[in-house]
Formats: C-alpha cells, structure tokens, sequence
C-alpha cells in the first residue's frame, strides 16, 4: 500500500488523511499557541536552553531576550499554518514544512505532559492517559511519513556549500 | 534510553577552562603574572571554538533527528545517521562548532526544530 503522505510531480505535498484526524489536529494546534503565549510550563521544552554550565546564567539570559520572540513566532506561525490548512487535501512546501513543525512541536508538548520515555509501558486502557497518549503516537506517525517523503528529497552525499 | 538533560552531564568544568587556557593565547612574558586570572575569566581569554550538542531526548524520533541534522548542516545522510546514532546511544553529540556567534546560530536553528541542543566552549 503506497504511504498516505507523499510528493507529487508537480512538486505539492499529497495527504492523505480522514476527516477525523483532520479534525484533530487543528483542535490541537489552537490551543498551544495560547499555552506558548502564556509561557505553561508544559511548554517548556519548545525552549530549551542554550547554556547550561556554571556561571553561564548571563549568557543565557542574553540568549533568550535575542531569540525568545522569534522562537514564539515561529512554533505560533507553523501551528496558525496547521489550522488554516487541516482540511487541505495538498500542501506546498511552505505549508508542508509547517504543519512538520507544528506536528514536531504538538509531539513534544503531548509526550513531556506524558512523561514518555523510550522503555515506558503505554497506558492501558483503563488510565485516563490512554486517549492523549493514542494522540501522541498519531502524530508521531506523521512526522515518521512526512520525514521519510522529506528525506528523499534531500542529497545523500550532502551539500558541498555545507551549512544552510 | 531515557530522558538525559545537559544538566546532568557538564562540559568541562569553569575550573579546567582557566587552568587549559592561558598559554596558548598570552605570551606569558608580554603579560604581567597578576593579569592573567582576569584575563581568563574572560570569553575573549581564548580562541577555543564552541560546540554545539544535540542531547538525547525520548520524544523526536530518529529519522527526524537525522533528516534536520542533514537538512542544516548539509551533512550527508551517512554522517547525519553516525551524529543521531552517537546521540542516541551516548547522550549526546557534537554537531557542529565554531564562534560563539554562529554556535548561537545553529543552536537556535536546532531549537526552532525542537531540537535539544546546547553549547559550550571546547577546553
């Protein structure tokens, strides 16, 4: 069965997806903009730090006023894409590489309230996590398709002008 | 593998950066002994690169980890698979380095692809 995800020949991104998970995804991706905005801690590793050593705490600090606004910007804008567009039967890059952003961003948010680690037990199915943690492992299926459809279109050998 | 922060595993301490530092950089007879402590407290002591690190993490899945490392650094797919896998079995790698400037840069890159990453000076 071919992927529920892939490129097409004029260059825009197929998906596949029913109505439901549609449905989902945006209910997702309106809410955390409001959580990134409000700074809830659940958000936290959507902003990691830059300096972790001792006597670094300046440098951090400086860190975080240059990128902070734009970081925000950025997941806010990715997920504001994911909304507009949860019902679009194709994609163009742009839009593609935002709703892998935001898709990335939701899977982060969802697995730290999860605790997920990678030898845990999923919850069964009398645990009240069990439907957020259905969620978690969706999403992580579509970033798995969406990268693989990406991957293939980057060069194996790499590029010779290097970083971006 | 489980959740491994930069917290838990430090980079060379502030005290091994004084004590590796000074002569590479200061001629020691232009310098007065007195000057150097000061001097080295300082970034501007030396010219040793920054290193950026992705550190593990359980949520990104492999595959992304590899496809950003490939897509930010043009790294080829085989380098970008030896980083990721050095990341998920030992903590943490480096993936880049260079100034201050452009650690923060890439650093930042990485962040806005949910990437946990730090920097810190080499020793």
């Amino acid at each position: 069965m071919s992927s529920p995800i892939r490129r097409r020949r004029d260059g825009r991104y197929l998906i596949r997806l029913d109505a439901n998970a549609r449905t989902v995804l945006a209910d997702l991706a309106r809410q955390l903009p409001e959580a990134i905005g409000a700074r809830d801690p659940m958000v936290r590793r959507l902003f990691p730090p830059a300096y972790t050593a001792d006597g670094q705490d300046g440098q951090e600090r400086e860190y975080r006023e240059l990128v902070d606004t734009a970081l925000v910007n950025h997941h806010t804008r990715a997920l504001e894409v994911l909304v507009d567009t949860a019902q679009a039967d194709t994609l163009d890059e742009a839009e593609f590489l935002a709703w892998l952003d935001a898709v990335g961003s939701l899977r982060l948010v969802l697995g730290t309230r999860l605790d997920v680690h990678e030898d845990m037990e999923p919850p069964g199915p009398e645990d009240p996590r069990t439907a957020e943690y259905g969620l978690f492992l969706f999403l992580g299926e579509l970033q798995y398709l969406m990268v693989e459809v990406l991957a293939d279109d980057l060069p194996a050998e790499g590029r010779p002008e290097g970083p971006l | 593998m489980r959740v491994r922060g930069p917290r838990r595993q430090r980079g060379p301490s502030s005290d091994r950066d004084r004590s590796a530092g000074p002569t590479d950089v200061v001629p020691p007879d232009t310098v007065p002994v007195g000057d150097l402590g000061t001097l080295l407290d300082e970034d501007t002591a030396t010219d040793s690169p920054w290193l950026v690190i992705v550190w593990n993490d359980p949520i990104n899945l492999m595959s992304y980890v590899t496809y950003v490392l490939q897509k930010l650094f043009g790294y080829s797919k085989e380098k970008a698979t030896w980083l990721m896998l050095d990341v998920h079995h030992k903590g943490r790698a480096v993936v880049s380095s260079g100034t201050r400037e452009r650690a923060e840069l890439d650093v930042y890159r990485l962040h806005e692809h949910g990437l946990w990453a730090t920097m810190e000076q080499s020793s």
